[in-house]
């Protein structure tokens, strides 16, 4: 009995990871590779929740699928947002402090932007999938958690080869070491990180998406995640997608074994004692630069 | 494109021509009437030790520094274009390559990306298979060490893959800015030997600013010695500048 509780707990927390990793992919993505604290981004992965949520419910179709169509309007977002925070910060030199401030900002805007139009209420999404649950012996596969938790994999392996094998991903990965150079390459900066930018962005749309299959949601439910994606972000080890990756199932498996056997409340603190515990280990996260 | 630009009946001729530049930092003035000429094909010298300006005129060549007088214009195949009015991007794709002053490689990226990093213009993309075997085939240690991070290696081997990433722009115009600095003397002859090699391989055109006399003039044509941001001499021929006294006296110690 003892076993399969921490089988379960397990597989619960391997699919809890895989979403954890598409809302830390775009931290990854724009702080990581381009040291923009972009504390802002939970409060459009709920501004995506929101969306997949009004289509959802309005016209029916899946959110995920919502999410999918929305990816161009959220990269154009992010275009919008990086060419703001570019002007008026990064290219006077700025861009550390005051641009903290300026992504703080955003996140309150969105968050009472979302109030005002959808109010204070939970909102949750209707699917074909959201009830059903896959069952193989003792282990079981609530449907509302596999998909995103798939879904959020392919989203991973995408990114990863978009960074790793394409002229534009390399130039994003090298962008914080050295702009200057690049423009060497005949490669310009501004652009590269634009373009990165964007792609963060565009995820907070599908894991948005994730978020409203998996849990009702809240305009304020984005605060819950800010401290969660830098924690996973940083003991992932900055600009490494893998890194991101094993580190968002790392502290989804343990947060899940300390609820089902110790209690919600300790989740927290036992990932974040883990992450103090690494960063002392290795200063540099588990796959840092 | 300026009125005064004529086009230039030659299709493969690829020069520099600065003439006249005063340039500097705020209000620090570090070239003053600087006049050079690259011809096509050849390897010129410019000489002059620590903090003469070497460096500030190949950042005004690539655009980072903006001349406050003067032109630069360059030829490359037989078409001129007036290099104060491009930004560094689109001059590095006109086909001119830096080798920068300490690297500048991407140290976190292997070998093979900072090589392929530098091919990612899409003129250079068409010749990314032969040049990346040529860079492997010119500097074995390269292709020893390709997935290895570049800022891993030693000195000399990083000055290999500068030089190795510069050639995967593909360029018309190599500029090299003090490849000897940091190595031991038997690096520093290593390295000038590849710039030849490469040279003679791509039929490049050179401008090597360099503070070691000696090793410089080994593969140059022609040399300038630059002292406090202006051209003191011009030499015409490596000849020319060994046996010039001022320069047996201050630099070459004899």
């Amino acid at each position: 009995m003892q076993f399969d509780l921490l089988i379960n707990a397990i597989i619960a927390g391997l699919m809890l990871g895989a979403f954890y990793a598409a809302v830390t992919a775009g931290i990854s993505i724009s702080f990581g590779m381009l040291d923009i604290v972009n504390i802002a981004h939970p409060g459009f992965i709920i501004l995506g929740s929101y969306i997949a949520y009004i289509v959802n419910s309005r016209l029916g179709i899946d959110p995920i699928v919502v999410a999918v169509l929305a990816l161009p309007v959220f990269y154009a977002l992010g275009a919008l947002v990086y060419g703001i925070y570019f002007q008026s910060f990064e290219k006077r030199g700025q861009d550390s402090l005051r641009g903290l401030a300026f992504f703080f900002g955003l996140l309150f805007v969105t968050e009472v932007m979302l109030i005002l139009v959808f109010g204070v209420d939970y909102r949750s999404v209707t699917t074909t999938y959201v009830g059903g649950s896959i069952n193989i012996g003792p282990m079981e596969f609530p449907l509302r958690m596999l998909v995103p938790a798939v879904v959020s994999l392919g989203m991973f392996a995408a990114l990863q080869l978009y960074m790793s094998r394409t002229f534009i991903g390399r130039a994003v990965m090298a962008v914080s070491q050295d702009p200057q150079a690049l423009e060497l390459m005949a490669v310009d900066p501004t652009r590269i990180k634009r373009i990165a930018f964007s792609l963060s962005m565009a995820t907070c749309a599908m894991a948005g998406a994730f978020l409203i299959v998996i849990q009702p949601v809240l305009p304020s439910s984005g605060r819950e995640y800010i401290g969660r994606v830098f924690a996973i972000c940083v003991l992932g080890g900055l600009g490494s997608l893998p890194g991101t990756l094993i580190a968002a199932l790392l502290i989804g498996v343990i947060e899940s074994i300390a609820t089902t056997f110790y209690g919600p409340s300790w989740a927290p603190a036992v990932s974040f004692g883990l992450l103090l515990l690494t960063l002392a280990v290795r200063p540099s996260g588990l796959l840092g630069r | 494109m300026a009125p005064e630009l004529a086009p230039n009946p030659a299709r493969d001729a690829n020069s520099i021509a600065v003439e006249g530049i005063d340039a500097g930092y705020g209000l620090v003035r570090v070239l003053e009437d600087v006049s050079l000429k690259v011809d096509s094909g050849e390897t010129v010298a410019l000489l002059g030790t620590n903090g003469n300006g070497k460096s500030t005129l190949m950042k005004c060549i690539m655009g980072w520094v903006r001349p406050s007088k003067g032109s630069i214009v360059a030829e490359i195949d037989g078409e001129r274009h007036d290099l104060t009015r491009l930004s560094t991007v689109q001059i590095v794709d006109l086909g001119i390559a830096l080798v920068p002053e300490g690297r500048r490689l991407f140290p976190r990226q292997t070998v093979e990306e900072n090589l392929l990093l530098g091919a990612s213009r899409p003129k250079a993309r068409a010749h990314i298979k032969t040049n990346l075997d040529f860079c492997f085939e010119t500097f074995p240690r390269l292709a020893e060490r390709r997935h290895q991070q570049a800022g891993s290696m030693s000195g000399g081997e990083q000055q290999m893959l500068a030089l190795a990433r510069a050639l995967m722009t593909n360029p018309r115009i190599l500029l090299v800015d003090e490849p000897s600095v940091g190595l031991s003397p038997l690096l520093v002859g290593r390295t000038i030997d590849a710039i030849k090699t490469l040279k003679e391989h791509f039929k490049l055109t050179v401008l090597m600013a360099e503070q070691n006399f000696t090793q410089a003039l080994r593969i140059a044509d022609r040399g300038y010695v630059i002292v406090h941001g202006r051209i003191e001499f011009e030499g015409n021929s490596a000849d020319e500048l060994n046996n010039n006294d001022l320069i047996r006296q201050f630099y070459l110690g004899v």
